[in-house]
C-alpha cells in the first residue's frame, strides 16, 4: 500500500501538467466551440447561448478546400517520403560501411533538430524566386507564383523534415531484419528486386506503417510551412485555426474547427494503426 | 545447528501455486543443492529466502529468528545472481565494497576486505576495472566475492554456471565448491543442471511442480530416486512399461514389457500382480558379440538380444543404439576403456544387465 | 535468368541515382542558406552572392528584436528544461513500476501530446489562460513548452530505466541498501544518460517551437522563432539567413552533445518515434 502511495506521488506533477494544461484547455475549447459569436468581440460572451452553427459553416465547399489541401498534399508528402527513405535506409542499414552510417545518422539526426524555421527559409530561399532553380523555372516557363508550384514548394517543405524522420523510423526496422531471409530467397530464385518484394518489405510494414503515420500527423498539423511557404494562397487547417485568433477573433469558429481537426486527427491515427496491425505478420 | 529453515512454505501467484508446503533445514557449513526443471518452484524457494517475494503461508527463518517480516536489506543472505547482476557503473572494488558499506563496516576496514575478498577468488590486481572490461569467468567470481564479503549467514546461488561455456563451468566448479568449504559458507545452490547439483552439493532437494519430491545424498538421488521423475530427470535412462508376471525365484521379480520381453528385478515394492515403469541406465548395460562364445543364462541376470543402430564414440564413452524386437529402443553407454568389442551399425548384439540394476516403479 | 540480372542491375544503378539525389535534397537548402548568409549584396539577389562579406552577421548582432527573442527562448528553454524532466522522470519512475496492463495504456496516455497539432494545443492554452488575464506571458508558455516535452522525457527516461535489469536493484537490496540507497546508487545512476537525452530533447523542442507560443505571445515577451517568423512575413532578407547559420550552430551543438552523453546511433528505433 505504501509502494502504492509513492507511486502516485511520482505521477502527481505530471499528471498535473496534463489536466490543468491539455484536459481543462481542452474542454474549454469544447464549450466555446458550441457559443454564439457576436462579430468585434473578441471571443464569445460568457454565457452565450448555444449553437451548433461552428460546426455547420464547416460543411461548405470553401472550408471542404481547405480540409482537402491539408489531407491531399500532407498525402502525397508521406507517399513520396516512404517511396524515397526506404531505399535509401536500406542502404545506410545494410550496405553502408560503419563510418558512412555514422555520417548519415548524425546528418539525419541533426536535420531533425534542425530549426522549423530554418528548415522554411532554407526552402524558400533554395526552391524560391532567388534559388538555384528560379533560372530554370523560367527558362521552362514555370510560374513560380502560380498556385500549382507553391504546392509543390510546401510538399517540398513537408518532405524536407518527413524525409529524415522516415529514414530513421526504416532503418530501425531494417536493421531488426534478418539478412539470412533475403538471402534465403535468393538462393531459392528470387532476383534481388524480388526479394526485396516478397520478403523485406512485408517484414517491414510496421516500420514503414509507422513512418507514413508520422509524417503524415507532421503533415496535417503543420502550421508553419503552409504559412509561409504557401504565401496566403495555400492554406493548411492550422492556418484557419490562427486566422480565427489573429485576424476576426472568433473564437467560437476557432474552437470548432480544432475540434473537428482533432477528431479527424485521432481517426487517421487510429484507422493507420489498425491497418499496421492488420499487415503485422511478425 | 539449522542455519536456515522452512516450515510448510507455500506461495501462489493468483490460481497458479509456484511453491507447495515445502520445508527445508540446512546445517551450518553445508552445501544444498535445489535441483529441479525450469518453472519448479525452486527460483521462488530462493527468492522466499532472499526476501524478494514474501509466502502466502508457512515461516521462513534464519539462525533461528523468523525472517517473514525483514525487508531483503534486514536479512544477511549473500546473493550470487544467475546474470551476476555486477554494478556495471562501479569498478570491482566498488561492487565488492558495495554491501560492506551497507551492511554497516566500519570505513577504514573495508579496503582490508575487500582486498581479502579479492585474493580468495583470485582477482587481485582487478580492482580499477569495470565489469565490462572482465570475461565471464572474471565476473562470476568478482560477484562471489561481493556476495561473500558480508559474511553472510547464508549464501544463495542463483544458477551459478549457467552463463559459463561447458569447459569454465567446469573449472569453476571445482573452484566455487573449493571457496565456498574454506570460508564455510552454509550454502544453497538453485539449478536446473544434474551435474551442477550432484558434484556441487553435499546433500540435493529434487523439487518438482512446486514440491520437495527428494532429499538425500547426490549418490542416493542417483541410485535410488524416489519416483520415476526423479529417475528421469537425474542421469540417462532407458524405459520400458511392464506388468508383473508373479514371482520368479528367491527376491526376484518377473516382469513382461507389451513388446513381450521379459525384464527380471530385484527389488519389488508390492507383492500384486500389477503394471510398473522399469529403468535402467545405460551404463549399466554390459554389450557383447553373439558370437561371442555362449552365455550362461543366469536368473539375477537379464541377456536380450538386438541390432546396433548407431554407433557414437563421444571421447570418454562410446553411445550405442540399439533396437530390440518390437520396436524398443535402448541406449547402451560404455566406457572406453580397455578392450571394448567393436560394434557397427546392424549388427547382431547381445545386451546384459542385472537384475539389481532396474529401478522399479509402479503405476 | 539473364533478364533478372538486368533489372537487378538497372534498379543498383537508380538505388544509387536515389540516395545520391536525397542527400543533395536534404543539404542543399541549409549549404544554400549558408552560402548566402555571407553574401556582400544588400539586397536579397540571385543565387550565387557575387563576392562575400559578413554584413548580414553583423546586421543580426545588432537586431535587438531578434536579441530579445534569444534571450527569452534561453530562459524558456532552461526553464522548460529542468521543469519537464524533473516531471518526466518521476512520472516514468512510476510507470516503470506499473504492471504490464497498466503501463501501456499510461504511457500511451503521456505520449499522446506528440501526436495532438500543435495549433490545438496553442489555441485550447489560450482560451484556458484567457480567463486567467493576470498569469504572465513567460509562465503561459512555460506551460505550453512542458506539456510538449515531457512526453519526451518520460519515453527517454523509460528508455533507460528499460536497460537495467532488475537483478541490479535487487543485488543491491540483497548487499543490505534500502530502497532509497539502492535507487540513488544505482538506478539513477545508470538511468541519468537517458534522462540527459530527455533533457537535450526538450531543450531542442522547446527553442523551435513556433505555434504554441505565437497564440501566448505579446509585444514584451515573444520568443526568438515568434520574432523570426515575424520577419520573414515582413521582410525576407538575409539577416534571416545570418540568424539561420546561428541556429543551424546551435543544432550541431546539440547533436554532439547528444550523441556524448547518449549516442546518435540510440536514437534510431527509440528515440523520437519508434517504429
Amino acid at each position: 500500500m505504501r509502494h502504492f502511495k509513492s507511486q502516485l506521488l511520482l505521477l502527481l506533477p505530471a499528471a498535473a501538467v496534463y489536466l490543468f494544461f491539455l484536459v481543462l484547455p481542452l474542454w474549454t475549447v469544447i464549450a466555446e466551440s458550441f457559443r454564439t459569436f457576436t462579430p468585434g468581440r473578441i471571443g464569445a460572451v460568457a454565457g452565450a447561448p448555444l449553437t451548433v452553427k461552428n460546426y455547420t459553416e464547416f460543411a461548405g465547399p470553401v472550408y471542404a478546400t481547405y480540409f482537402g489541401q491539408t489531407y491531399v498534399l500532407a498525402f502525397f508528402a508521406s507517399v513520396i517520403a516512404i517511396i524515397i527513405a526506404f531505399p535509401v535506409a536500406y542502404y545506410i542499414a545494410k550496405n553502408a560501411s560503419a563510418s558512412v552510417r555514422k555520417i548519415w545518422i548524425s546528418a539525419l539526426v541533426g536535420l531533425m533538430f534542425l530549426s522549423a524555421l530554418v528548415r522554411i527559409y532554407a526552402i524558400e530561399l533554395t526552391f524560391g524566386s532567388v534559388g538555384i532553380l528560379a533560372p530554370f523555372m523560367s527558362f521552362v516557363g514555370v510560374n513560380m507564383n502560380g498556385t500549382a508550384y507553391i504546392n509543390i514548394i510546401i510538399i517540398v517543405g513537408l518532405l524536407h523534415y518527413a524525409i529524415p524522420i522516415s529514414i530513421l523510423i526504416m532503418i530501425g526496422a531494417i536493421l531488426n531484419l534478418n539478412p539470412r531471409l533475403t538471402e534465403a530467397a535468393q538462393s531459392l530464385g528470387a532476383s534481388a528486386i524480388e526479394s526485396h518484394l516478397s520478403v523485406t518489405i512485408p517484414l517491414c510494414i510496421k516500420g514503414i506503417v509507422s513512418a507514413f503515420l508520422v509524417s503524415m500527423t507532421f503533415g496535417v498539423s503543420a502550421f508553419a510551412i503552409p504559412w509561409i511557404l504557401g504565401r496566403g494562397r495555400v492554406q493548411f487547417i492550422s492556418n484557419i485555426i490562427y486566422s480565427r485568433f489573429s485576424e476576426v477573433s472568433n473564437y467560437p469558429s476557432g474552437a470548432a474547427i480544432s475540434i473537428i481537426m482533432l477528431v479527424l486527427s485521432l481517426l487517421m491515427i487510429f484507422i493507420i494503426s489498425r491497418i499496421a496491425t492488420f499487415f503485422d505478420r511478425t | 545447528m539449522n542455519v536456515l529453515e522452512l516450515k510448510d512454505v507455500t506461495k501462489k501467484y493468483g490460481e497458479f501455486v509456484a511453491v507447495e508446503g515445502v520445508c527445508l533445514e540446512i546445517e551450518e557449513g553445508k552445501i544444498l543443492s535445489l535441483l529441479g526443471p525450469s518453472g519448479c518452484g525452486k527460483s521462488t524457494t530462493l527468492r522466499m529466502i532472499a526476501g524478494f517475494t514474501t509466502p502466502n503461508s508457512g515461516t521462513v527463518a534464519i539462525a533461528g529468528e523468523n525472517v517473514d517480516h525483514l525487508k531483503p536489506y534486514e536479512r544477511n543472505v549473500g546473493l550470487l545472481f544467475q546474470d551476476y547482476a555486477l554494478f556495471p557503473h562501479m569498478t570491482v572494488e566498488q561492487n565488492v565494497a558495495y554491501g560492506l558499506r551497507y551492511r554497516g563496516t566500519p570505513k577504514p576496514m573495508i579496503p582490508s576486505r575487500v582486498q581479502q575478498m579479492l585474493s580468495l577468488v583470485r582477482m587481485l590486481g582487478m580492482e580499477a576495472r569495470y565489469p565490462s572490461q572482465l570475461s565471464g569467468g572474471q565476473q562470476q567470481r568478482v560477484a562471489l566475492a561481493r556476495a561473500l564479503a558480508t559474511d553472510p549467514q547464508i549464501v544463495l546461488l542463483d544458477e551459478p554456471l549457467s552463463a559459463l561455456d561447458a569447459k569454465l563451468r567446469l573449472e569453476l566448479r571445482i573452484e566455487l565448491k573449493e571457496i565456498l568449504r574454506s570460508v564455510g559458507a552454509t550454502t544453497i545452490v538453485v539449478t536446473h543442471d544434474q551435474e551442477e547439483a550432484l558434484s556441487l552439493g553435499d546433500e540435493v532437494v529434487v523439487m518438482h511442480a512446486g514440491k520437495v519430491i527428494q532429499r538425500g545424498s547426490p549418490i542416493e538421488i542417483y541410485k535410488a530416486p524416489a519416483d520415476k521423475f526423479v529417475a528421469e530427470f537425474v542421469g540417462r535412462s532407458n524405459w520400458f512399461c511392464a506388468t508383473r508376471r508373479g514371482r520368479s525365484s528367491g527376491d526376484l521379480s518377473s516382469y513382461i514389457t507389451s513388446n513381450g520381453i521379459e525384464i527380471r528385478t530385484r527389488s519389488a515394492p508390492t507383492d500384486r500382480r500389477g503394471s510398473a515403469d522399469l529403468c535402467i541406465r545405460p551404463e549399466h548395460i554390459e554389450l557383447m558379440d553373439v558370437t561371442q562364445g555362449v552365455v550362461s543364462d543366469e536368473p539375477d541376470q537379464n541377456l536380450l538380444e538386438g541390432v546396433v543402430v548407431d554407433v557414437a564414440p563421444l571421447g570418454a564413452d562410446v553411445h550405442v543404439v540399439v533396437d530390440l524386437p518390437g520396436e524398443t529402443r535402448l541406449q547402451v553407454i560404455r566406457k572406453n576403456v580397455g578392450r571394448i568389442p567393436t560394434v557397427v551399425p546392424g549388427q547382431p548384439v547381445r545386451l546384459c544387465f542385472a537384475a539389481s540394476d532396474v529401478l522399479v516403479f509402479p503405476t | 535468368m539473364l533478364s533478372k540480372r538486368h533489372t537487378d542491375a538497372g534498379l543498383g544503378v537508380l538505388l544509387k541515382a536515389t540516395i545520391a539525389l536525397t542527400a543533395v535534397f536534404l543539404l542543399l537548402p541549409v549549404v544554400m542558406t549558408v552560402i548566402m548568409s555571407f553574401d556582400s549584396r544588400n539586397y536579397l539577389g540571385q543565387f550565387p552572392p557575387p563576392s562575400l562579406s559578413t554584413q548580414w552577421f553583423t546586421k543580426f548582432a545588432h537586431n535587438g528584436y531578434l536579441w530579445s527573442g534569444l534571450r527569452t527562448s534561453l530562459l524558456l528553454a532552461t526553464a522548460t528544461t529542468v521543469g519537464a524532466t524533473t516531471v518526466g522522470a518521476l512520472a516514468a519512475l512510476a510507470i516503470s513500476r506499473m504492471t504490464a496492463q497498466w503501463r501501456d495504456p499510461v504511457t500511451t496516455a503521456f505520449l499522446s501530446p506528440l501526436v495532438l497539432p500543435g495549433v490545438i494545443i496553442g489555441f485550447a492554452l489560450l482560451m484556458a489562460f484567457s480567463a486567467l488575464s493576470a498569469v504572465p506571458t513567460f509562465l503561459k508558455m512555460l506551460a505550453g513548452h512542458l506539456l510538449i516535452t515531457v512526453p519526451f522525457t518520460i519515453r527517454m527516461t523509460l528508455i533507460g530505466l528499460a536497460g537495467i535489469s532488475a537483478t541490479l536493484g535487487e543485488a543491491a537490496l540483497s548487499l543490505g541498501a534500502n530502497e532509497r540507497q539502492s535507487f540513488f546508487t544505482i538506478i539513477l545512476p545508470l538511468a541519468k544518460n537517458s534522462i540527459a537525452a530527455g533533457a537535450i530533447f526538450a531543450f531542442a523542442f522547446s527553442m523551435d517551437d513556433l505555434t504554441i507560443s505565437l497564440f501566448l505571445s505579446d509585444f514584451n515577451t515573444y520568443p526568438l522563432p515568434v520574432a523570426l517568423v515575424g520577419l520573414m512575413r515582413s521582410n525576407f532578407d538575409l539577416t534571416l539567413a545570418a540568424a539561420a547559420v546561428f541556429l543551424m550552430g546551435l543544432t550541431v551543438i546539440i547533436l554532439i552533445v547528444l550523441d556524448r552523453i547518449f549516442g546518435l546511433e540510440r536514437v534510431i528505433g527509440h528515440g523520437i518515434y519508434k517504429a
